[in-house]
């Protein structure tokens, strides 16, 4: 693809391909829209975090598109991989993107030249030691950010199979990580592309070769010489699509299903599921309810006080008689106090209390 | 001699007729109870005013007393019930009300009007509808706590049609009323009398053994935490919403709980937490929102919380599972360990929390100042060695966008 192509005003070289300007776009827009809805969960006690929480519909909704982003983060992340692998095995494309000993060498050529201490500016090849720097900490976060992630979405998935301290670990990971993100992006990433010198390679696929003899010359040498992309024969190139595709479709069934998994597995934490009552131990057989002596019962508790001589009720207190409930909720009722009902514990309303008005309500004796 | 003895004559007479009044004197109160007495008059002082500020009680205490002094003096009313109409004078007089013990006095006939003997008002269906109809009275004066009881929920129980629901004299008395401020005890008992379970709940608490066992009036009572008059629904998404910063009242005091040996970090960390952080968001975004988020009283109980060393206590470690399962019906039994509780991680709580922390505390300003020297010098280079610089990378004018500001330093 690094070919030199010319406009009529000048020579620039073809750096990125239409779909890598699209993956770039889409990390843009989930990068973005994860940093501005999560920071603020960070900084929830901070004044202009709420008003901004709530200016996008309230922390609910910014969780549902927190994780709507992640999950397109995540969707680009296996995409990438994918592309990666493809590059790699299939087109055989070296590691460019693993840092060398040069690269140290160039950083430290890069800033004795800056500080006017050399004369010498380092000639780099496809990705200098900046752009490594860049790509390699957005995979090492990342990664760091999915795991993480993954724990707060699914703490109890987590908490079975790894020491349950791992989660309030995971979220201060997560918030640090994002914060050191966001800020490397801030200081160094636009620093190099937008104030430096807007680098609109990324968007256009082109870069203009001037800017090529500064920042990567040793492509540009590379590309001149016709040897930046190394020329596979068709029959070895056919073998490895042969054997790269099949891996391919199976690792994204394979990461997709896990993607799905992830998101899908468990409700508590982006939902908020109704308290379930704590099961009250209450043993006692329903069978063994008087319901005369339920009668005289509902009278001296002070059931009728509210629910009325025949337990009809007044608005907004519920009629309770010949009552649907379950025995157990009923009694669960009764000890836990549903709504603005007070609860009664064993030392007011027995169990056998508790048969007995169950009695007393089922039996049409009002 | 016969002289005398004719003087003696009237003497007798006299000491006679003076004895037979005397009796005659003597006997008349009892006489009082008799149906065909007649009343004396009323003097009116000042015409029934409620004026609090008048030293001495208006009307004749002591007419009224006459027959309500009585003791077991009733009256039937139409549901069968009957109306005790007997008031103890002393109680009335150590009243807050009565002469002896405040500058405020009021006479019997500035809450129950005037009315000569026999009365002519309608008498009450029952006697709850007499006790709620005195309680009015007492709004009159007491406008402000009128004003707070409005918004309660007893009032607004009495106004749905629950008799039952607390007027002012169920709390604090009808002609025997008493100062309660300041007597938390008294608060609670006072409650205790209708809320009886939640009542047996609270003396078993920490907070209640405290004040009703140990006598320590910093320990909340009833009030401390539902408010008095103006009693709110505890069971809104509101009082909810808001019930952290009730707790933290107390428990972020640094001074008030020194004396209890207790962390005051408590509200912090829990703001810090996610349970905290989102219930907070919740009441920032709207104070009715309802959530399930974690709350205080949901981990330690309400009214029968203890102490997490108490085996008793829902935040007890054999008992965290259960309550962790209220909202997280799925927990495993290790999912307790991911609420790192109200506790700093530190080398020996939660080590892996705090070498996350110390890791990112290093790494962050580590990467970001590598990255601030390296745009540093960038800047430094180009701003003075703009002509070199611009040889090693000539940008043509060719008007190509890309080049129109090459060297836009920040």
């Amino acid at each position: 693809m690094a070919t030199i192509g010319a406009t009529a005003k000048q020579q620039y070289v073809e750096r990125f391909g239409a779909a890598e300007r699209m993956e770039h776009i889409v990390l843009i827009i989930s990068f973005s829209m994860l940093a501005v809805t999560g920071l603020p969960q960070r900084y929830a006690d901070v004044q202009i975090a709420k008003d901004f929480i709530e200016l996008l519909g309230g922390i609910e909704s910014v969780r549902i598109m927190h994780r709507f982003f992640a999950t397109l983060l995540m969707a680009g992340s296996i995409y990438h991989g994918g592309v990666l692998t493809y590059k790699v095995y299939v087109r055989g494309s070296s590691l460019n993107m693993l840092p060398t000993v040069k690269d140290a060498r160039d950083l430290i050529g890069w800033v004795l030249h800056n500080l006017g201490l050399s004369k010498e500016h380092p000639k780099m090849g496809r990705y200098n030691f900046g752009e490594k720097a860049e790509y390699l900490a957005l995979v090492w976060g990342t990664l760091v950010m999915i795991v993480t992630g993954f724990m707060m979405w699914n703490p109890i998935a987590t908490s079975k199979v790894l020491p349950s301290e791992v989660i309030p670990a995971a979220r201060l990971a997560h918030s640090s990580e994002a914060l050191l993100a966001v800020l490397s992006i801030i200081i160094w990433h636009m620093y190099n592309v937008h104030v430096r010198r807007f680098n609109k390679a990324m968007f256009t696929g082109k870069m203009p070769v001037h800017h090529m003899e500064e920042e990567h010359a040793l492509e540009l040498v590379a590309i001149q010489a016709g040897t930046a992309t190394p020329v596979i024969p068709d029959a070895i190139m056919a073998r490895r699509n042969k054997r790269f595709w099949p891996y391919a479709v199976f690792m994204t069934i394979l990461l997709t299903s896990g993607l799905i998994f992830f998101v899908s597995f468990e409700d508590t934490a982006i939902h908020t599921v109704p308290r379930q009552p704590v099961e009250e131990s209450i043993t006692i057989d329903p069978a063994k309810g008087n319901a005369e002596a339920g009668a005289t019962k509902w009278q001296t508790l002070p059931c009728a006080r509210c629910h009325g001589e025949t337990g009809a009720g007044v608005p907004p207190i519920p009629a309770i008689t010949n009552t649907a409930l379950d025995f157990k909720v009923f009694a669960a009722d009764i000890r836990r106090g549903p709504a603005d009902m007070p609860a009664y514990g064993p030392g007011q309303v027995s169990e056998q209390d508790i048969a007995d008005l169950y009695a007393f309500l089922r039996s049409n004796m009002q | 001699m016969k002289r005398i003895l004719r003087h003696q004559r009237h003497i007798f007479t006299f000491c006679f007729g003076a004895g037979l009044a005397l009796v005659i004197i003597a006997l008349w109160p009892d006489s009082s109870s008799q149906p065909t007495f007649k009343h004396p008059v009323v003097e009116a002082q000042d015409g029934g005013s409620s004026n609090p500020t008048a030293k001495q009680p208006t009307g004749n205490n002591a007419y009224c007393a006459v027959c309500h002094s009585q003791e077991g003096r009733t009256v039937a009313l139409a549901d069968g019930t009957s109306l005790d109409l007997h008031v103890t004078p002393d109680a009335v007089a150590d009243s807050v009300h009565g002469t002896s013990n405040s500058q405020e006095t009021l006479g019997c006939v500035d809450c129950h009007g005037e009315s000569a003997f026999p009365h002519v008002e309608a008498r009450p269906e029952s006697s709850r509808e007499f006790t709620i109809k005195m309680s009015q009275v007492c709004t009159d004066c007491h406008v402000d706590e009128a004003q707070a009881n409005a918004d309660g929920v007893h009032a607004h129980g009495l106004a749905n049609g629950n008799l039952r629901a607390a007027v002012c004299v169920d709390c604090h008395g009808a002609h025997d009323v008493q100062h309660i401020k300041d007597q938390p005890q008294l608060a609670a008992e006072t409650c205790g009398t209708c809320h009886t379970s939640i009542f047996d709940e609270y003396k078993q608490s920490i907070h209640g053994e405290a004040l009703l066992v140990n006598g320590d009036t910093n320990a909340p009572t009833c009030i401390t935490c539902h408010g008095v008059h103006g009693i709110s629904t505890p069971t809104t998404a509101q009082f909810r919403n808001r019930s952290p910063e009730l707790c933290a009242s107390c428990h972020a005091d640094k001074k008030l709980m020194a004396k209890y040996d207790i962390s005051t970090s408590v509200f912090d960390t829990y703001l810090n937490e996610f349970h905290g952080t989102t219930v907070a968001l919740f009441e920032q975004e709207d104070p009715n929102a309802a959530s399930n988020k974690a709350v205080c009283y949901d981990c330690h109980g309400v009214h029968n919380i203890t102490p997490a060393n108490n085996s008793k206590s829902q935040v007890a470690k054999q008992n965290l599972l259960a309550t962790c399962q209220q909202c997280h019906p799925d927990a495993s039994s290790d999912f307790p360990d991911a609420w790192v509780g109200h506790f700093e991680p530190s080398r020996t709580q939660h080590p892996l929390v705090y070498v996350v922390d110390l890791f990112y505390k290093i790494l962050i300003p580590g990467v970001l100042s590598g990255f601030v020297f390296l745009v540093a010098t960038d800047i430094f280079a180009r701003t003075k060695h703009v002509g070199g610089r611009k040889k090693s990378a000539p940008p043509p004018k060719e008007g190509h966008t890309e080049s129109a500001k090459p060297e836009k330093e920040g």
